[in-house]
Parts: structure tokens; C-alpha cells; sequence
């Protein structure tokens, strides 16, 4: 019984290797000029990586457009497949996960690959607003809690398909407030084992948060709880601790 | 009635089972894992007997249809092959019909559940609560 009575092809999702991300030299297509200016980030890297996929067969599609290139107003084809990112995420998880050597550092990892991702996406939110409303009257929200709501509906709506399931104002603290999703769609897959039960995947959507608010000049601590319940076992607490300077500055800023 | 899933790496080891009636025998873990090698086994040799491929586009031992059913006084298994060497069995009463929509459907929550999952070693035992609860779930609609 030794596994040759079995086809050999290999396993697509197999291996905990990390190839997939190892790109940081210059890969061989040309249009992902971005992941050679910035090879040293973890995002670029990243980006590399999605930037291969999309022109891995330079030889069929004649002129290759990449990432870079595509118009930024929203088009058809936009979504990535749920399956394609659970992939993604895992590999980035186990990645990550290879380098670290405490929980803490690993949802600060996924964290700070959140956090690239915050930032792009509140300038892509903000622009995509401004040209459906035909370039007149770009808005920027600037006060706490319209800011929190943006972040609720909006920026988990592009991310997610749809808004978060609540946010709320801690009972403990006034600069606390909590997102909650009883569904997390990006981690739904991962079952976390028992020896690191502290440990919250969704750390990646905290950073998200995080990113985008401190786009919005909203510096603030964001973690990431699960906090199951009988009914969504997977629900998870995004806790946002609002920088003291934030907090000020609503008390200037007044009613 | 589902007695039992089990889920045979393309090893021969036995990565995951779990009884879902009572009627089933209690085995100590040791003989199921003997169990599921020999059915391991005797799959990739009844493999190797299939007369209906032609023997000469066989490139290797492998390209037969191995079986795919045992059965036996009100019991049978039911045994499905992935396209990556992975086999689901499940044990079963007979008659029980809707087995290879069931055994599809476990592959597919095995793909969610195993295949995304960051913590999970392939070719290693299954250790994944999310894995084990949908499929209780699922049996649990069969079984009733």
C-alpha cells in the first residue's frame, strides 16, 4: 500500500508550502510594475501574487492588462469568487503563521496586512462615491460617528456584500465601540484548533478597519473577538478603542 | 440509517471517522485503522482487476474503477474515490437511497471546511470542529 496504486496528480489546494508568496523577485510579467517599486512590503507582495495570476499566460492574451491598468469605476466582473479568497486567506494565514512565534504576533501580522488593504480601499470607496455623483460634491465624512457609520455600511458592504450586523457603543468606555458580523464571510472556513483559542483570524477585517479609519484621520485600536453564540458560533466582535486625540477633538468639534 | 463516516487519505490512513448511531460495534481506534487500510487495499486491487478499461490505454495501476459498494445481511458501505485520491465511506443500512448525492455533499463540506482551513495538514487527521459539525448536521437530516 504504497500510495502508487494512486493517480498522482497533485492536491491544487495541497501543501502548506509557501511558494505562492515567495514572490518577491521580480516576477515575470510585465505589467505588475507595482510589486517591483514596493518588494519589500507584504502587501506588494501580495500583490504580486494576484498580479500573476491575472497575467500568467502572457502567450494567450495579447496585450495583458494588469490590475493597475483596469479603470477603477465599477465594472462588471469586479467580485473575486468566495472560494478563490478562502484559498488566499488560508494560505496567507499559514504563511504568516510560519513566522511567528506567539498569537499575539500572528493576528498583528494579519493586522497589518489588513491594514495595507484599509487604506486602498477607503480611497477606492471615496473616488467611486464621487463619480457616480457625477464629480460634484465629493464628501469626506469628518465627525466620529457618521465616520463609524461609513465604515459599517459602506466599507463592509464593498468588502463583505453587506453591512455589518451592528455597531455599538461599549458599555465600558465612551472611545469604545463594537462592529459585530455574526457571519464573518472571510473566515467561515477556519476552525481554529484548541492550543490557540485566543486566537481571532479576523484580524484581518480589524486591520481593514483600522486602515480606513486612520485614512480618515481617526487613529484608533482595533481588534478582532469571537464571540460566539448558540445561534452564530462564529460571530465575531470587531473592538474599536478611539485614540485620545479623537476623542478631543470631538469635544471641540461639539454637537 | 448512516452508521459511520469515514475519510482514507490516498495513504491508506484512516484521517477522520466518527459513528453516528449506536447500533455500531464500539472498535478500539487501532482496529479501524487497520479496517480502513485493508479496505485501502482492497479497493486499489479490485482497481487493478477492472476488465472494462482497456489494458492498453492504461498508463499506470491506476486508471481502473475500484469498488465501489460492499454489502452484507442489512448493512453496506458505500465507497466514493476523489479526483486527489481522497475516499469517503460511509456505512450504511440497506435499503438507503440518496447515498451519492450524500457522499457528494460531504466532499463538498470537506472542501469548505478541511481543504480552507490554514491549520489543516494534508494527509493528516482531520481536526477541524467546523468539519465535524456540518457533518453532523447533514447526517443528522439523513438519519431522521
Amino acid at each position: 500500500m504504497d500510495g502508487s496504486y494512486y493517480p498522482s496528480n497533485p492536491l491544487p489546494q495541497s501543501s502548506t508550502s509557501t511558494n505562492r508568496f515567495s514572490l518577491t523577485a521580480p516576477s515575470s510579467s510585465p505589467s505588475t510594475s507595482t510589486s517591483t517599486s514596493k518588494p519589500t512590503t507584504t502587501a506588494g507582495r501580495i500583490a504580486s501574487a494576484t498580479g500573476l495570476y491575472t497575467s500568467s499566460s502572457p502567450a494567450l492574451a495579447p496585450a495583458p492588462t494588469g490590475i493597475l491598468d483596469r479603470p477603477l469605476n465599477k465594472g462588471k466582473g469586479a467580485e473575486v469568487g468566495m472560494s478563490a479568497f478562502a484559498f488566499l486567506l488560508a494560505e496567507v494565514v499559514s504563511y504568516s503563521q510560519s513566522r511567528v512565534d506567539s498569537v499575539t504576533d500572528l493576528e498583528r501580522r494579519l493586522s497589518s496586512l489588513g491594514y495595507e488593504a484599509g487604506l486602498r480601499i477607503l480611497s477606492l470607496i471615496l473616488l467611486r462615491n464621487t463619480q457616480q455623483a457625477g464629480g460634484k460634491d465629493p464628501k469626506r465624512e469628518h465627525r466620529l460617528i457618521p465616520i463609524l457609520q461609513f465604515v459599517h455600511t459602506q466599507v463592509y458592504k464593498y468588502c463583505f456584500g453587506k453591512p455589518a450586523d451592528g455597531l455599538e457603543r461599549s458599555v465600558e468606555g465612551e472611545d469604545e465601540y463594537m462592529l459585530t458580523m455574526n457571519q464573518p464571510p472571510l473566515t467561515q472556513h477556519i476552525s481554529i484548533p484548541k492550543d490557540m483559542s485566543q486566537l481571532s483570524c479576523e484580524a484581518f477585517t480589524a486591520g481593514i478597519v483600522e486602515g480606513v479609519l486612520d485614512g480618515l484621520d481617526v487613529p484608533a485600536r482595533v481588534t478582532a473577538h469571537t464571540v460566539g453564540t448558540d445561534q452564530y458560533p462564529q460571530r465575531t466582535v470587531i473592538l474599536i478603542k478611539l485614540d485620545q486625540k479623537v476623542m478631543d477633538r470631538e469635544e471641540v468639534l461639539g454637537k | 440509517m448512516i452508521h459511520a463516516v469515514w475519510v482514507i487519505n490516498k495513504a491508506g490512513g484512516l484521517v477522520f471517522n466518527r459513528s453516528y448511531s449506536d447500533v455500531l460495534p464500539p472498535l478500539p481506534l487501532n482496529a479501524v485503522l487497520i479496517l480502513a487500510g485493508t479496505l485501502h487495499g482492497i479497493h486499489a486491487i479490485t482497481g487493478r482487476l477492472d476488465p472494462t478499461t482497456n489494458s492498453k490505454s492504461r498508463s499506470g495501476p491506476s486508471s481502473g474503477q475500484g469498488m465501489e459498494a460492499f454489502e452484507a445481511e442489512g448493512w453496506g458501505g458505500r465507497v466514493w474515490l476523489s479526483g486527489t485520491g481522497t475516499k469517503f465511506i460511509v456505512l450504511h443500512s440497506i435499503p438507503h437511497s440518496g447515498l451519492d448525492e450524500l457522499l457528494r455533499r460531504i466532499y463538498e463540506i470537506y472542501a469548505d471546511a478541511v481543504m480552507k482551513n490554514p491549520f489543516h495538514t494534508p494527509e493528516m487527521p482531520i481536526n477541524s470542529s467546523l468539519f465535524e459539525t456540518r457533518l453532523q448536521t447533514l447526517i443528522a437530516g439523513v438519519n431522521t
